[in-house]
């Protein structure tokens, strides 16, 4: 194989192909991901509409057209951005049939947990809300709501009168008797064992590193994890406490 | 590939393995659905109660139905209602699997002429029923059970308005004899309602009144409630048994009297002449006609009276002089199994009786008679008369089974071929509605509406407390459908609406919303009569029964306790609870004296042949001494053919019958009322020489002197003599006062160190040193096996409430049942003997004698238990409230823990029963708080320790710090009809179960104390009420079979 000698010209061979790079930037530009090369970015969505609206008020430089069938305010930025993190595949936490965003509920709203979860203080199991309890709100907005495809499918699953079939996060096994209520009534707020929710676009089970004595992790909703947190507390240890 | 050496292969491995095991060990991802629109008044989480009426029988018990998430998962008794009480039978704590049963229609199907099932909507369904009906004219029959008032009127409208028809109400069981009686003796067509509250001197006269008689669970509540030891001695209720058999009543007896079958009547009068020659010696005169009461008792001298029913004349003395001494004496009438040919007459020797003493108008009520057709078993004959001459076109049949329950001889099974249609709205298929040509499926009962009204005074509502699981519909709308299908006019003197408005309606004179929360109106005392003797009863005969069938034996058909006429076989829980008596689960056996057996040349399992004129049936031979040498005795109830466990399909046999169906060897004949004659044949007992292997749960009921179902006599109790103080604590001598007891704690006062006086309480060790010195409970219960008839009503509640699986003959047969509760029925003290090899089943009953205890064995909850130290994981351990606690998921069935259980309570998985158990739909009836077990792991008794976190959360919820005395009932407890189980907080001084305890101090021991166990439980012994004449009295002696000529 014939040498090349790159190690004699290496130097003059690396300030080449910077040079080139510099040249190529200066002509291509810095955005070179939307169509039309050149100075204006159109958006193709509604949520891109949402995008560039963002950059055109940060940098005045950019220039932004958005056609007129993509000027909505709905899909809200912030439902685009929740939409796009939940389909993430490398987000946490399982697709669900409905995008809710506890971020947007719980987060922004400011909606309190027990609203829809109304069973935690009174009964062993939390309750995940009706659709009724949604429709509730749901059904008092405007219509251009149900341009957000959860709304629609929400609005759907009333109309047939079809329950929403969620798929189940915080989930003990069956040999294990957890009464909600007694958390609740001690005082401890949901975040402890469900973490940031009012953050989550996607519930999944937090991570959690507990060090036992023994220098082991133990994650959320392991046995460890929460004997821990009894052992903490002064609760009952009691193996019949839970396992019966 | 030099940098990739060893270590960084094991750590690639390592971590792929792991990571491998852990998704592998990950749970599979489960839904969770809410509600579209979530009911207010449902906490998911938290059960709701809804009221309502049992109708497994017609004795029309209220009930609570305790549903989770919009689902019924267990019964009991509503407290409110007057006939039960807050208890529930066994039969009824088992209705809740009709709902649920595999079995059940899916929908209206219809039977091809080839026998091919297919299913049909309702629409269609009800038009082709209709388009019959119009054909048919006024050739219609309904023939169906007792439904309540509403429905029962419904109906008979129904019938008008589509155009004439018959209508018959037919129960197996009915009382028509006794109505009959009452009309001869009272001149009123009512059935007597008997009050045994408070009562002194009870005699019951075969009806079995604690078991299979007419109202089990109030009757048990009255006597048990004034038989109560506790109080001084002549005021405690004495009961007399008259009865051939040893049955669950004359095991409660004190005194039982076996005459020959069929003159228990004669016995009566016999009774009720020396009564009456006391009573008017003392200046009373019973009420109404002297002259016809004194020809009717003339001929009935004791002595004439013993030589005919084999009675001594001495006993009879003696009795009758105690029925007119006593304060509230009651007698009652016999039942089922002894309803001769003339038993008419025998009733009405007993409501005699109960004239002569002065109970009617107290313990005896006579109601007005009740609106609304009766059952009889006289239009069933005219019936089939109709039938069989082609004069019913439309058969419609519904809550009966008459093929099954109905005599061969009858001829309805012929009959039936010649009806045009037969509709059956049966909810479960059974032998009538498999030869039904359409079946229009009725609710359940806990899916329907529907009221109750068993006697004035007591109107109980039914409503549903689920969805309809299938596509079925209720009676009563499958009827109004049906006329309104036929047409406007037809429908026009019908309600519009659907059967709850009906009900409402009929309901409109209440608060219904009110009654419904209630479970019905309930006065204090319905409208009744006093009426005197009239002068009717002398146009009765009063002479022995005659008898069909040239054998030696008397056929006894036995109602059972727990199928009662076979309406329960197809449910797993009354097949497998085994008999109050015999211990046998799952099969039909034959009942004979040992003097019988051994001249027959036979043992148990031993097949016999038993022939009348009418069939013939092999049903294996049980013997004991508590049966007359002349009867042979077989449970009504097996011997079906249809029906997953009422049949042997549960085996893989489909098709196969299971056990016999002693109706088959019964004829069809009436007593003077006309109603049905159960005790009207003899048998002719040979043995076979084949054997069959009967599942039996209890061999012997010997319990050899061991600590185990006690008793004492009233006069030892009395003089506070107590035969087991120095049993108790033999390993634990109570400590001087004032000085520690190693490791004990205080040695509080009343330890009674050193100083033990009669009348002290005797405790031998505290149980509050077995709970946690923080912990506020330690908990135990007090059992009393005087209160104890055997019933096993607490033994189905513990299955339902705690998931436990039926495990079939086969698994019953390798003893393998895994109930947590069991009912140990032993015979006297028992004896030491010697065993050798595997011995077979024994029996020790002798006739006359009653000394048989009944003694709940579950879970002892040890202070010391055997169970905990020989774990190898630690899965069963003491708990800081002094339970024995077993945690399922950590154990790996090594079974040494049930090894060491002197009690033997433990049960072990040895099946996947949580895969094969529970056939669909069955697990919605799964108690969502009790884990499910799975195959290799044991489980046990837990005092019901979901009740207890649910009662401790509740209590803090309401801000108590702890629930209070009562707040806490085991299922066991809080379905006894007699209230024989008390459950609470022995670190309670107040608590019923301290309570109870010391008021009754002089009979409690603990089982097996010798072993220093600790046991939580205290039980109460049972007492034996002598009147100076031993135990029980052998009243006819052996009496051997006749030998045919």
């Amino acid at each position: 194989m014939r040498s090349i000698h790159l190690t004699r010209s290496l130097p003059a061979f690396l300030s080449a192909l910077a040079a080139a790079g510099l040249l190529a930037w200066a002509i291509l530009g810095e955005s070179a991901s939307h169509a039309d090369v050149g100075s204006t970015l159109v958006a193709g969505s509604v949520c891109e509409a949402h995008e560039l609206k963002a950059l055109a008020a940060e940098d005045p430089h950019v220039s932004v057209e958005i056609p007129k069938e993509f000027d909505k305010s709905f899909p809200t930025r912030e439902a685009c951005l929740s939409h796009a993190a939940a389909e993430d595949p490398d987000s946490p936490g399982p697709l669900q049939p409905i995008q809710f965003s506890h971020k947007h509920h719980a987060g922004t709203y400011e909606i309190d947990c027990q609203y829809c979860h109304s069973g935690t203080d009174v009964s062993p199991a939390a309750g995940v809300p009706s659709v009724e309890l949604c429709m509730g709100c749901h059904n008092q907005f405007p219509k251009e709501y149900d341009q957000l495809e959860g709304i629609r499918t929400l609005k759907e699953h009333w109309e047939a009168k079809e329950p929403i079939q969620w798929e189940q996060i915080h989930r003990l096994p069956e040999h294990v008797q957890f009464q909600h209520r007694a958390h609740v009534r001690a005082g401890f707020d949901c975040q402890r064992c469900h973490g940031a929710v009012e953050t989550m676009d996607k519930v999944y089970l937090t991570e959690d590193t507990i060090w036992w004595p023994w220098g082991l992790p133990s994650k959320k909703l392991e046995m460890g994890w929460c004997i821990d947190c009894h052992r903490e507390n002064g609760a009952s240890q009691d193996c019949y406490a839970c396992h019966y | 590939m030099s940098e990739f050496d060893r270590r960084e292969f094991l750590k690639i491995i390592g971590v792929g393995a792991g990571g491998a095991a852990a998704s592998a060990c990950s749970d599979p991802v489960e839904k969770l659905i809410p509600w579209v629109i979530q009911p207010e008044e449902i906490t998911p989480g938290l059960p709701v109660i809804y009221a309502s009426t049992c109708q497994e029988c017609t004795t029309g018990c209220g009930l609570h139905v305790r549903t989770r998430e919009a689902r019924p998962i267990k019964l009991e008794g509503n407290p409110e209602h007057p006939v039960n009480r807050g208890a529930l039978c066994a039969r009824g704590q088992a209705s809740i699997g009709r709902t649920y049963h595999p079995d059940r229609y899916r929908s209206p199907v219809e039977r091809g002429a080839d026998g091919s099932i297919s299913a049909l909507t309702w629409e269609e369904a009800t038009a082709k029923v209709a388009s019959a009906i119009k054909a048919a004219g006024s050739k219609v029959a309904v023939l169906g059970g007792q439904t309540g008032p509403t429905l029962s009127a419904l109906i008979d409208s129904w019938l008008d308005a589509v155009g004439g028809g018959t209508r018959v109400v037919y129960e197996p069981f009915a009382r028509e004899a006794l109505r009959e009686a009452s009309t001869a003796v009272f001149g009123v067509a009512s059935e007597p309602i008997f009050d045994l509250t408070d009562t002194d001197y009870v005699i019951d006269f075969g009806g079995d009144m604690l078991g299979t008689g007419a109202s089990p669970v109030e009757h048990s509540r009255q006597l048990m409630g004034a038989r109560d030891a506790r109080r001084e001695r002549g005021r405690a209720a004495r009961l007399v048994y008259v009865g051939p058999r040893l049955d669950e009543t004359a095991s409660a007896s004190d005194e039982w009297l076996a005459p020959k079958p069929g003159t228990e009547g004669l016995l009566a009068l016999g009774i009720a002449r020396v009564a009456y020659d006391a009573v008017r010696a003392s200046g009373r005169t019973p009420a109404g006609d002297v002259d016809a009461i004194e020809s009717v008792l003339k001929p009935f001298g004791p002595d004439s009276v013993a030589s005919r029913t084999g009675v001594p004349a001495e006993a009879i003395r003696r009795i009758g002089s105690a029925m007119a001494a006593a304060d509230r004496p009651v007698a009652l009438p016999p039942g089922v199994a002894l309803t001769s040919r003339r038993a008419t007459a025998t009733n009405a020797a007993v409501l005699l009786l109960d004239a002569v003493v002065g109970a009617v108008g107290r313990a005896v009520t006579i109601p007005p008679p009740s609106e609304g057709p009766v059952a009889s078993f006289r239009d069933v004959a005219k019936l089939i008369d109709a039938m069989r001459s082609g004069d019913v076109s439309v058969l419609l049949v519904h809550d009966t089974n008459p093929i099954y329950s109905l005599p061969p001889d009858s001829g309805f099974a012929e009959a039936l071929e010649k009806v045009g249609l037969v509709v059956s709205f049966a909810s479960m298929p059974d032998e009538t509605s498999e030869r039904a040509g359409l079946v229009l499926p009725d609710h359940t009962t806990l899916e329907t509406w529907g009221d109750a009204s068993p006697r004035p005074g007591v109107r109980s509502l039914v409503q549903p407390t689920i969805r309809p699981i299938f596509d079925t519909q209720s009676l009563g709308d499958s009827l109004l459908a049906i006329a309104r299908a036929l047409g406007q006019e037809r429908a026009a003197g019908l309600p519009s609406g659907s059967f709850r408005a009906v009900i409402e309606s009929a309901w409109s004179d209440t608060d219904f919303r009110a009654a419904l929360k209630r479970g019905g109106e309930f006065s204090e005392t319905g409208a009744s009569l006093a009426p005197g003797v009239s002068p009717g009863i002398a146009r009765l005969e009063f002479k022995e029964p005659t008898f069909e069938g040239d054998g030696s034996f008397v056929l006894l058909p036995v109602p059972s306790p727990l199928l009662t006429d076979g309406r329960g076989a197809n449910l797993p829980w009354l097949q497998e609870t085994p008999d109050p008596i015999t211990k046998i689960a799952w099969q039909s056996w034959a009942e004979v004296s040992e003097t019988a057996a051994a001249e027959l040349g036979v043992t148990p399992g031993d097949v016999l042949s038993i022939e009348t004129p009418y069939g013939e049936a092999k049903v294996p031979v049980w013997p004991r001494g508590g049966i007359r040498d002349d009867v042979v005795a077989l449970a009504i109830g097996q011997g079906h053919q249809v029906g997953r466990y009422a049949s042997a399909a549960q085996e893989g046999a489909e098709g196969r019958v299971r056990g016999a169906s002693v109706i088959s060897l019964l004829p069809s004949l009436t007593d003077e009322s006309g109603g049905r004659a159960w005790l009207a044949a003899k048998a002719r007992v040979t043995a076979t020489g084949s054997f069959q292997r009967l599942p039996f749960t209890q061999g012997t009921d010997n319990k050899r002197g061991r600590l185990l179902g006690e008793s004492i006599s009233l006069v030892a109790l009395a003089k506070g003599e107590s035969p087991w103080a120095p049993n108790q604590g033999a390993f634990m001598a109570a400590a001087p006062h004032g000085e520690e007891h190693g490791g004990n704690g205080d040695a509080s006062d009343d330890h009674g160190g050193g100083h033990e006086g009669p009348h002290e309480i005797r405790r031998a060790f505290d149980p509050s040193d077995d709970s946690e010195d923080g912990d506020p409970f330690r908990w135990g219960m007090t059992i009393d096996v005087d209160k104890c008839t055997g019933c096993s009503a607490c033994v189905v509640a513990c299955t339902v409430e705690n998931n436990i699986p039926m495990v079939g003959e086969e698994g019953v047969l390798r003893n393998r049942q895994m109930s947590w509760l069991r009912i140990e029925r032993f015979v006297g003290d028992g004896y030491q003997q010697l065993q050798t090899g595997r011995p077979g089943p024994q029996n020790h009953e002798a006739l006359g004698d009653t000394d048989v205890r009944n003694s709940p064995m579950l879970c002892q909850q040890c202070g010391a238990a055997p169970c905990e130290p020989v774990c190898p994981v630690f899965a069963t351990y003491h708990t800081p409230s002094g339970l024995n606690g077993m945690i399922y998921n950590r154990c790996i069935g090594t079974r040494y823990c049930s090894n060491n259980c002197p009690y033997k309570v433990r049960r072990f998985n040895w099946f996947d029963y949580q895969i094969t158990g529970w056939p669909e739909p069955m697990p919605l009836m799964l108690n969502p708080d009790v884990t499910v077990r799975g195959q290799g792991v044991m489980e046990k008794c837990t005092f019901c320790v979901q009740r207890m976190q649910a009662a401790r959360q509740d209590a803090k919820s309401a801000g108590r710090d702890v629930p209070e005395d009562g707040a806490i009932q085991t299922a066991c407890q809080q379905t006894c009809p007699s209230g024989a189980i008390v459950f609470g907080n022995l670190k309670d001084e107040k608590s019923r179960v301290n309570t109870v305890a010391e008021e009754n101090a002089g009979r409690a021991y603990r089982a097996l104390h010798v072993l220093n166990t600790r046991p939580a439980i205290q039980y109460l012994a049972k007492v034996k009420r002598e009147e100076g004449h031993g135990t029980g009295h052998a009243a006819a002696g052996p009496v051997r079979p006749e030998k045919s000529a």
